[in-house]
């Protein structure tokens, strides 16, 4: 009896150990590799900040060594023909050259010197800078690359219209929502994500509502969800999609709901998904910094 | 006959483990889903299993029968959850809550947790809490899904919502640990809800079923059946000399003698396992083992 007792409890501690043992070490793996994955970001790019950082300071101290010739140039600068985008070396060449009358030969020939060293230094920042934004560029390519579900997109509204891709070529950003048609606090928020969507047209977004319930046209649960819409006073766009599609596959892997994403122009989903719905104001104001976010670099590529 | 239906017995009693454990395995048979984390939607998920398995474990292969009754109770598109109240129906008459002693994975938890070996305290003083279950399960389950609802008729599965801790061990829990999306959105409602699991694993240590004793809504349903069910416990006056062997043996605090089918009483066996002279034994469909034992008997003389 005795060694029964001690057996079994042997063998609950091991199975309990055995589950937390492969749980955390599930946690443990996935939550090391993003580590690993931002370390190994912040590292390279942060390597190329120093080099930069440490080409800053070598033309800063040029101009603190000759500091009494340089205010002299500075101060004959003029603003109007400052140009953030030419050469820096060219434009403080040019500042002295049309100036030289009123250097001694000793302040000219450091002046001329400094700007050589700077020109070099210059090139090198370039040749840094060009080196960052590619590897930024090819990051981007990358997630772009990461086949989208709303690259071929194709669905209808409730209305029988069709949309494709072009949706998303419209706005800067598209707020997808997926719900459906039972799911209380999904319905709880209707109302707060027509709001949004008015208040997003102007910034150039949209809201569109995506009801897991009227996949291939299904059209009870259409007639269904069209009447919990129009008693949330919702105006904004929901569209019914193939269920069979990639954003159909897509949107049947969600195993929570209210799930809200953010597309942007090129049909490529930006961020993380949000989960929750926006009546709760803390989930509103992060989505609403994410909006902005996206429209902003939108902006940026133009 | 009336030999073998005793060892049948004694046996079922004594493999209750293995057949809990298989019942787990059974209602949660896509185990890879776990490591996804991702949700079983296939057609088997529209039936309901026995025990209380929560629909959102991601090796789940069913419904859990009192989230689906709240589901539909909560619903605006039904008023009354017939379907599933048929269900509890059939299975209580048949089983009634023979279900919590060998097929439900949260009593099987509970069992498991309690052979942790440490102090156990008897509960046959905190008797008058056995009735807290069935407040909850007219008040969590029933009342408050049906009537605080939003302007459409819609209310929250208040059990799950706010008491259930199978929910958290079952659902919360796997499906955080492989959905990245899930872990992040993981709030208060989360770490109060992990307060009840963890309340309910402590007490189970010290006590033997608190959960089902005092909680579960699906026990107070069968509860309710485990006097007309088919299958019961019956103790053969013939045969017993009132040594009290088996309301001794009983963790579920029922005296076997007097109410063997005490709403209480999970028919996990311990009493026929106890009981020193054989005259403790299930049976099915109410046929009395003297009289089923002398028809046998007759059947046998005849054949001789």
């Amino acid at each position: 009896m005795k060694t029964k007792r001690t057996v079994i409890s042997i063998f609950t501690l091991c199975t309990a150990l055995l589950f937390t043992a492969c749980s955390g070490k599930g946690t443990s793996n996935t939550e090391a590799s993003r580590d690993t994955q931002t370390e190994a970001g912040t590292e390279v790019s942060g390597s190329s900040n120093t080099t930069l950082d440490d080409l800053y300071q070598q033309e800063n101290q040029l101009f603190a060594d000759h500091e009494d010739a340089w205010n002299k140039a500075f101060g004959m600068m003029n603003k109007s023909t400052a140009d953030p985008s030419g050469n820096y070396a060219d434009y403080l060449a040019a500042t002295v050259e049309s100036n030289k009358d009123s250097f001694t030969d000793d302040e000219l020939k450091t002046l001329t010197d400094d700007i050589e060293t700077i020109r070099k230094i210059e090139e090198q920042i370039a040749a840094i800078e060009k080196d960052n934004t590619a590897s930024d560029n090819a990051s981007q390519k990358d997630n772009s690359d990461d086949t989208s579900p709303f690259r071929n997109f194709s669905g209808q509204d409730y209305d029988g219209n069709s949309v494709d891709e072009s949706l998303f070529s419209g706005n800067a950003v598209t707020v997808v929502n997926f719900w459906f048609t039972g799911c209380k606090p999904c319905v709880a928020e209707l109302s707060k994500l027509n709001e949004l969507n008015d208040t997003i047209k102007s910034m150039g977004g949209e809201v569109i509502g995506i009801n897991t319930e009227t996949f291939d046209g299904n059209e009870d649960a259409i007639k269904e969800a069209a009447a919990i819409l129009e008693s949330q006073g919702v105006a904004y766009r929901n569209l019914s999609i193939d269920s069979a599609s990639d954003a159909g596959k897509y949107a049947s892997d969600i195993m929570a709901f209210p799930t809200t994403i953010l597309v942007d122009r090129n049909g490529n989903i930006v961020g993380d998904p949000m989960l929750g719905g926006i009546d709760n104001q803390d989930n509103y104001d992060t989505l609403m910094k994410q909006i902005q976010s996206v429209i902003d670099a939108d902006g940026a590529n133009k | 006959m009336d030999k073998n239906k005793k060892i049948i017995s004694k046996r079922a009693a004594g493999i209750r483990g293995w057949i809990q454990a298989a019942a787990t395995l059974l209602t949660n048979i896509h185990i890879p889903n776990l490591f996804k984390g991702k949700i079983y939607q296939g057609s088997a998920k529209t039936v309901c299993v026995p025990g209380l398995n929560c629909y959102s474990c991601p090796a789940a292969s069913g419904a859990c029968p009192i989230g689906a009754f709240q589901a539909v109770v909560g619903s605006s598109r039904f008023k009354f959850s017939y379907y599933i109240t048929g269900f509890f129906i059939l299975l209580g008459v048949t089983l009634g809550r023979f279900i919590c002693g060998f097929l439900c994975p949260f009593g099987w938890f509970q069992d498991l947790i309690h052979k942790i070996p440490g102090k156990k305290f008897s509960t046959a003083r905190l008797k008058p809490l056995r009735y807290l279950k069935y407040l909850i399960l007219i008040v969590f389950v029933i009342l408050l899904p049906m009537f605080v609802t939003n302007s459409i008729g819609m209310g929250d599965p208040f059990f799950c919502k706010y008491i259930c801790p199978q929910g958290v061990l079952e659902g919360a829990i796997p499906l955080s640990l492989g959905n990245v999306a899930i872990r992040s959105a993981l709030g208060k409602l989360f770490s109060f809800k992990c307060l009840i699991l963890i309340t309910v694993v402590v007490l189970s240590i010290l006590f033997y079923r608190p959960f089902c004793k005092w909680i579960c809504p699906l026990g107070a349903i069968y509860s309710l059946f485990n006097k007309v069910s088919f299958l019961k416990i019956k103790v053969e006056n013939s045969k017993c000399v009132g040594c009290g062997q088996c309301s001794n043996a009983c963790k579920m605090d029922v005296d076997v003698l007097k109410t063997p089918d005490h709403p209480e009483c999970i028919r996990c066996g311990a009493c026929i396992k106890a009981c020193p002279k054989d005259a403790i034994h299930y049976q099915f469909m109410g046929m009395p083992c003297e009289k089923r034992a002398s028809v046998d008997n007759n059947i046998q003389k005849s054949n001789h």
